[in-house]
């Protein structure tokens, strides 16, 4: 409290107490008392003085100054109010019905209730907005000193009497003297006791005074003399009576539960409970009771046996109870680059489709104040190693998180390890609250508290191996235990002064060990657990709840998949936008290596070294090849943790059967769009350095689809594996292939003949994305440049002219003479060869479209060596020397009309030096066109094939699915039609990526491991 | 949002062609308006005439015998192929390459030698002819300083091949372009080398004798006056060139050859006599249209 706000309460005692007889002894102590309650010994004395003063005070008080407080009492009225307005301006409605509480009880602390006093509080009461009613209702409570005098719905009476004392309020019973009232104050949710009656009871360890009324907060305990405790949550539940009682019920009969390694898990654990229960499950380490609580929610699936909620199999009938059952793992399951209140309404989001954005938002901020949570609501969650908010908050809003649903069934895997105990006690009130409301919840707990697991209306003890050994009311567990192994004073299960129970006592005795004959406590056990299970079968006899035959109560409205996609989106995007070191990397890597890359690789490329020309420089190919491994490379590690990251919030959410399809896209969406600014920016930059003109936008394109291939590749790996390292370690599994088989490191003709096709890209380097992306961006770069582009169709006319009048037409003739020079031969290898040159010969003159002079023979028929005759030989060569020629001229054709070309622009005024020195590449040229080879014309598998000038070659029509050219060609069939390379490659990998999609989508990769990492060597367990 | 703006603006600009369709529409106009011209060239004669012109890389012998040093600057540079963009600067720069090869190796000069190597195989492959040279030949051959004979007289012999290659392929004009790139390129070098030694009249009557040579490349030049610009833009250079030589006379003795036996061989020795007239001035003026042509063509 400040020293204002306490100045200003001063004050209003002061000005309360002065009225109508001044101040009595009894009024001036309940100020001390305050006092103490609020400050330390030094202030007490000052503010005394302080209240000494303005109340008047004397000790020996006159009628004189009576007389004059009667003629004050306006001014002090006026006075009131000025200070009640200065409190209304700081203090929260909560702390003001406090204050007025205050108020009252100083007037009652002498009973000296005067109109005029009534008439300060009721001004008081006003100017804070508190409801004539309310007030009229806390004054009672304040006021009153019998039970029956509070006839008020919202009033709770605690005694040992079995009726209620008057018809509204509410009643429990308890084992007390005199009787303990509680008050509800609606309008701010608080609730107020006190105590009426000669006992010493206490509330939170602090005596309480009779009569006197005390803050009833959350968590609260009162404890009565004999040792009774009252919870916070059992008393909020009483209060909340009204709420109907839900229809749930929960039956579970697991005869046999084993790991996949074959070892018996759980034996014959039956469960078996309604709406509104506590459950704990307890037991020593490896005594299953994760196991248990796990298989009681679904997760793992009982060997034989099966769980019931109403009536509906867990496995077998998902459908009818989705939604029912909410799971809080020991694991960590938060978005740790949101908030804490981003985190919670995005889950919210995603299971209320059906709430407006107000009532998604005070259903947050409600469970927030539920969990104590509305004053870190805007703190980012953090990573176990950056912590922003305490251990015992994650706890809470993992909690939180499951909460905000409210599903029937709720199971907490220790909920409160690693918590201090208030935290601890804290989450456990939480859940007792919650169970009170009509839920019905598991928790697996470890080293309870005495308070704590009094908490629980029943506990589930499990011993090593997985079998039940207790079943029952907690505060009853060491009783029975004591009981059955004989024990002294076995009828005292809690300590007799505290009331105190100690859990721990449990497992002494379960697990108590054989002593020898030295007095050293042996391995062994004196009682085994398959013994504590035949006494516990004995005893425990549980009685099967009647199912429930109808839906389980469902509070759930999972949205469409397009909105589920859109939150996904949304709650990924502001995770990335707030973790400041992804975001900068992610967004300085690109500029940061185009930079570097293209800084490197510029050098004064000028014929003569003077300056820096596009044209010659000769890293350019290279260039192109690593800009592409640049983007694969961002790809990949941008997105191989992404699912491995949310694998746990993945399982979190596998309770509300969201759509994976939805999940993926959202994925998609933000990596795409990630990849899209990060190769933006890699041209831009690299393009401004190199000077590369004219081909920005479809250089991102090739760039942007290879990114986004790595995106998909690398979400497949991240859905299939388990940890990041495993992903990295993959990483250059993944890239070095794609680098080998680019085409540019390696030449595809000189690779091992196990792969390598003459005249085809081999089959392996098509399923790598670089050779596309780079066969695109290269074919792409050469013809449409802009100096190119004006003459690329003369040339490709000039280049294929020229292969067959220089080449084809010469290898053919000297095929053709030696047919002719051979075809008599009865030597069958001669034979063979004579027979193979004819087929060569056929199958180019097919193939071309000029015939004149062949129309008097049948190609098929007569280019055989049976029909071969010197008569068609030299026809053919007649026909072949015309075939030269008339090539020739259409060489010499199109070297006119490219010079010509050249001439009108140069009559235009267009600089065309200048445009090849930026627009054209002389290395890429070469490459393109493939001019450092030894052979233009090479025969294989009795076929000719073309080496030189891919760039200007036709792709060969051969089936509508035949893709397969040489690597660089211009153009290629797709599905029957010519497209451009660039638009073809970039469609594989368009095709690639959707490929990917779908063995992701069916997580087929991580089935494949998971198939490989099933087989294992049988192990018997002894 | 702004920057974004900003960097789309700049991707479309950057994305923009610049009208190249309508300028492949206004140059297929052009064609069309152009006549056909339908003169069409007898191969056979200009092969014919081509065969009587000798390499011009014999002519540089005579440069070393004259006795004046190497000069560098007095060669193209092999930084200049970078503007030689269309097949005529190509093939005449071939040519004047060659010259200047041959040149370079009369001087024993390896390193320069190896550059305009490197030139010329680039030039050879910007005209479909770069098949005669074996890069990989070469390469070995050009990284032993020693082997530059051997070297020289593969290119000198991949010039012949060449030569008959494109006349062979109907390609005639550029082996004419070939020939007077190279002829120009040892005009050029005789001319300065006999314009600082004005004593060497061997040198001098040589350039009187290139009249003929003069002639027969005219003679060529004018079969493609009609169908290609940039030859007869060529033509009218050399018709200006041969204005300078007509002041030359040559008059040619003849004599009865005699034979006599050398050595137990019979040999029939040539008794006639050219006489060449030419003068300083002459030379003069033929070094500097001379020159101005090849700027022209190297420029």
């Amino acid at each position: 409290m400040s020293e204002e706000i306490l100045k200003a309460l001063t004050q209003l005692f002061a000005i309360i107490t002065k009225q109508d007889g001044g101040v009595t002894e009894n009024e001036r102590q309940f100020v001390i008392n305050f006092f103490q309650s609020e400050l330390d010994r030094d202030s007490i004395k000052e503010y005394l003085e302080l209240y000494d003063n303005f109340s008047g005070y004397t000790r020996q008080g006159t009628a004189d100054e009576e007389e004059k407080n009667k003629l004050t009492s306006v001014k002090d009225s006026i006075k009131t109010l000025g200070i009640c307005k200065k409190i209304n301006k700081t203090l929260t409605q909560k702390q003001k019905v406090i204050v007025l509480i205050k108020l009252l009880e100083l007037v009652n602390s002498d009973k000296h209730f005067t109109p005029q006093r009534l008439e300060i509080i009721n001004t008081v009461s006003t100017v804070f907005n508190i409801i004539k009613e309310t007030y009229k209702f806390i004054e009672t409570f304040v006021i009153s000193e019998k039970i029956e005098e509070l006839n008020f719905a919202d009033i709770l009476i605690a005694d040992s009497s079995t009726t209620k004392s008057a018809d509204l309020q509410k009643h429990a019973h308890v084992h007390i003297e005199g009787s303990l009232a509680f008050m509800r104050v609606r309008s701010v949710d608080m609730y107020f006791t006190k105590y009426l009656g000669d006992q010493s009871n206490s509330l939170n360890g602090f005596i309480m005074q009779p009569n006197r009324v005390y803050l009833f907060s959350h968590g609260s305990t009162i404890k009565t003399q004999e040792g009774v405790a009252l919870y916070y949550s059992d008393l909020v539940g009483d209060f909340n009576e009204e709420i109907q009682t839900t229809k749930l019920s929960f039956n579970a009969k697991i005869d046999e539960f084993k790991f996949p390694n074959g070892a018996v898990g759980l034996r014959d654990v039956v469960v078996s409970e309604g709406a509104g229960k506590l459950i704990g499950i307890m037991g020593a380490s490896g005594a299953g009771k994760t196991t248990l609580l796990l298989v009681l929610a679904g997760l793992e699936k009982p060997s034989k046996g099966n769980i019931l909620i109403n009536g509906f199999d867990i496995h077998t009938e998902k459908k009818k109870i989705q939604g029912v059952i909410g799971f809080v793992s020991q694991d960590d399951l938060l978005i740790e680059e949101l908030t804490v209140y981003q985190n919670l309404y995005y889950n919210a989001k995603l299971c209320f489709a059906n709430f407006t954005e107000k009532q998604l938002h005070q259903r947050v901020t409600q469970v927030l104040g539920n969990l104590g949570l509305d004053q870190r609501k805007d703190l980012k969650v953090g990573s176990v190693l950056d912590k922003q908010i305490s251990g015992g908050q994650r706890k809470r809003l993992n909690i939180a998180l499951e909460l905000i649903r409210e599903p029937a069934i709720l199971f907490l895997d220790e909920p409160t390890s690693g918590l201090s105990s208030r935290d601890s006690e804290n989450v456990i009130d939480l859940l007792k609250e919650l169970s009170l409301r009509g839920k019905l919840i598991f928790v697996v707990i470890h080293q309870p508290s005495s308070d704590i697991f009094k908490m629980f209306d029943k506990m589930i003890i499990m011993d090593t191996g997985g079998y039940p050994s207790y079943y029952g009311n907690p505060a009853q567990a060491v009783t029975y235990f004591k009981k059955v192994t004989h024990q002294v004073d076995s009828n005292r299960g809690q300590c007799e002064t505290c009331g105190n129970i100690n859990p721990e006592q449990i497992f002494n005795i379960i697990e108590a060990k054989v002593v020898d004959e030295y007095g050293q406590p042996t391995n062994k056990r004196k009682v085994t657990p398959p013994q504590w299970y035949e006494m516990y079968s004995k005893q425990f006899k549980i009685n099967r709840l009647e199912n429930v035959k109808e839906q389980p109560p469902v509070a759930l409205y999972i949205p469409t998949k397009i909105k589920q996609a859109a939150i996904f989106i949304q709650r990924d995007f502001l995770a990335k936008l707030s973790d400041k070191q992804y975001l900068l990397i992610n967004l300085l890597e690109a500029p940061l290596l185009a930079l570097i890359l293209a800084f490197i690789i510029k050098y004064k490329s000028a014929p003569g070294g003077k300056e820096y020309i596009f044209r010659f420089n000769e890293n350019i190919p290279a260039f192109l090849l690593m800009s592409i491994i640049v983007a694969l490379f961002m790809g990949l590690t941008v997105s191989a943790e992404e699912i491995i990251r949310d694998r746990k919030i993945l399982k979190r959410e596998s309770f509300l059967n969201l759509s994976w399809n939805s999940y993926l896209l959202s994925k998609l969406t933000i990596l795409f769009l990630l990849s899209a600014i990060q190769t933006f920016m890699f041209v831009i930059v690299s393009s401004l350095i190199l000077e590369i003109h004219g081909i920005t936008l479809a250089f991102w394109l090739v760039l942007f689809t290879t990114s986004c291939f790595a995106n998909v590749l690398g979400l497949n790996i991240s859905s299939a594996f388990n940890s990041a390292v495993t992903v990295y370690v993959l990483i250059p599994l993944l890239l070095i292939p794609q680098m080998i088989l680019s085409g540019l490191l390696f030449n595809f003709e000189k690779l091992n003949n196990l792969i390598s096709t003459k005249g085809k890209v081999p089959i392996v380097a098509d399923l790598m994305a670089t050779r596309w992306a780079y066969e695109a961006i290269a074919t792409y770069q050469f013809i449409n440049n802009d100096y190119e582009s004006a003459y690329y169709e003369y040339e490709k006319a000039e280049a294929q002219a020229d292969y067959k009048a220089a080449y084809l037409a010469d290898e053919l003739q000297r095929r053709n003479r030696f047919v002719l020079e051979h075809y008599e031969t009865q030597d069958d290898s001669i034979r063979k060869l004579v027979s193979r040159n004819l087929k060569i010969i056929r199958d180019v003159i097919t193939e071309e479209p000029i015939k004149s002079g062949l129309e008097t023979i049948n190609l098929d028929r007569d280019l055989t060596v049976d029909k071969y005759s010197k008569k068609i030989g030299e026809l053919l060569s007649d026909y072949l020397g015309k075939y030269r020629s008339y090539y020739q001229k259409v060489y010499n054709d199109n070297v006119s009309l490219t010079e010509k070309k050249m001439t009108f622009y140069e009559k235009k005024g267009v600089n065309i030096l200048e445009g090849k020195n930026r627009d054209y590449n002389e290395s890429l040229s070469d490459l393109v066109r493939n001019v450092t080879t030894k052979n233009r014309l090479i025969e294989y598998e009795g076929k000719l094939i073309q080496q030189i000038n891919p760039v200007f070659q036709d792709p060969k029509t051969e089936g509508l699915f035949n893709y397969r050219t040489a690597f660089f060609l211009p153009e290629k069939n797709l599905l029957g039609k010519v497209v451009s390379t660039f638009i073809f490659d970039i469609v594989v990998i368009w095709m690639m990526t959707l490929t990917l999609y779908i063995t992701l989508y069916f997580e087929w990769l991580r089935k494949l491991i998971e198939s490989f990492s099933k087989v294992h060597l049988p192990v018997r367990m002894t | 949002m702004r920057i974004l703006l900003v960097v789309f603006a700049t991707l479309v600009l950057v994305g923009c062609g610049s009208g190249k369709k309508a300028d492949e529409k206004a140059f297929l106009e052009s064609l069309d308006s152009a006549k056909n011209s339908g003169t069409s060239i007898d191969q056979e004669v200009i092969n014919s005439v081509l065969q009587q012109i000798p390499s011009p890389l014999e002519i540089s012998v005579l440069l070393k015998e004259s006795g004046i040093k190497y000069d560098h600057d007095l060669l193209n540079s092999p930084d200049n192929i970078a503007s030689y963009n269309s097949n005529y600067k190509k093939a005449l720069n071939l040519g004047i390459f060659g010259t200047d090869l041959g040149y370079t190796n009369i001087y024993e000069q390896n390193q320069d030698g190896i550059k305009f190597l490197a030139s010329i195989k680039t030039l050879a492959d910007g005209l479909n002819i770069g098949q005669f040279f074996d890069i990989e030949t070469i390469g070995r051959l050009a990284s032993n300083s020693k082997n530059l004979d051997s070297l020289l007289l593969i290119t000198t012999q991949n010039f012949n091949s060449i030569n008959e290659y494109l006349q062979n392929q109907g390609r005639s004009n550029l082996s004419i372009l070939l020939l007077s790139g190279g002829w120009i390129e040892a005009m050029h070098l005789t001319c300065d080398v006999a314009s600082k030694d004005t004593k060497n009249k061997e040198l001098q009557e040589n350039i009187g004798e290139q009249k003929i040579i003069l002639e027969q490349i005219i003679l060529l030049l004018s079969f493609y006056k009609d169908s290609d610009e940039n030859m007869a833009s060529l033509l009218k250079d050399m018709e200006e060139l041969k204005g300078a030589f007509d002041n030359i006379s040559i008059t040619y003795l003849y004599k009865e050859s005699t034979m006599e036996v050398v050595n137990g061989v019979a040999v029939i020795k040539d008794n006639s006599t050219t006489t060449i007239q030419i003068t300083d001035q002459d030379i003069a003026k033929i070094k500097a249209i001379t020159s101005s042509i090849r700027n022209k063509i190297i420029g």
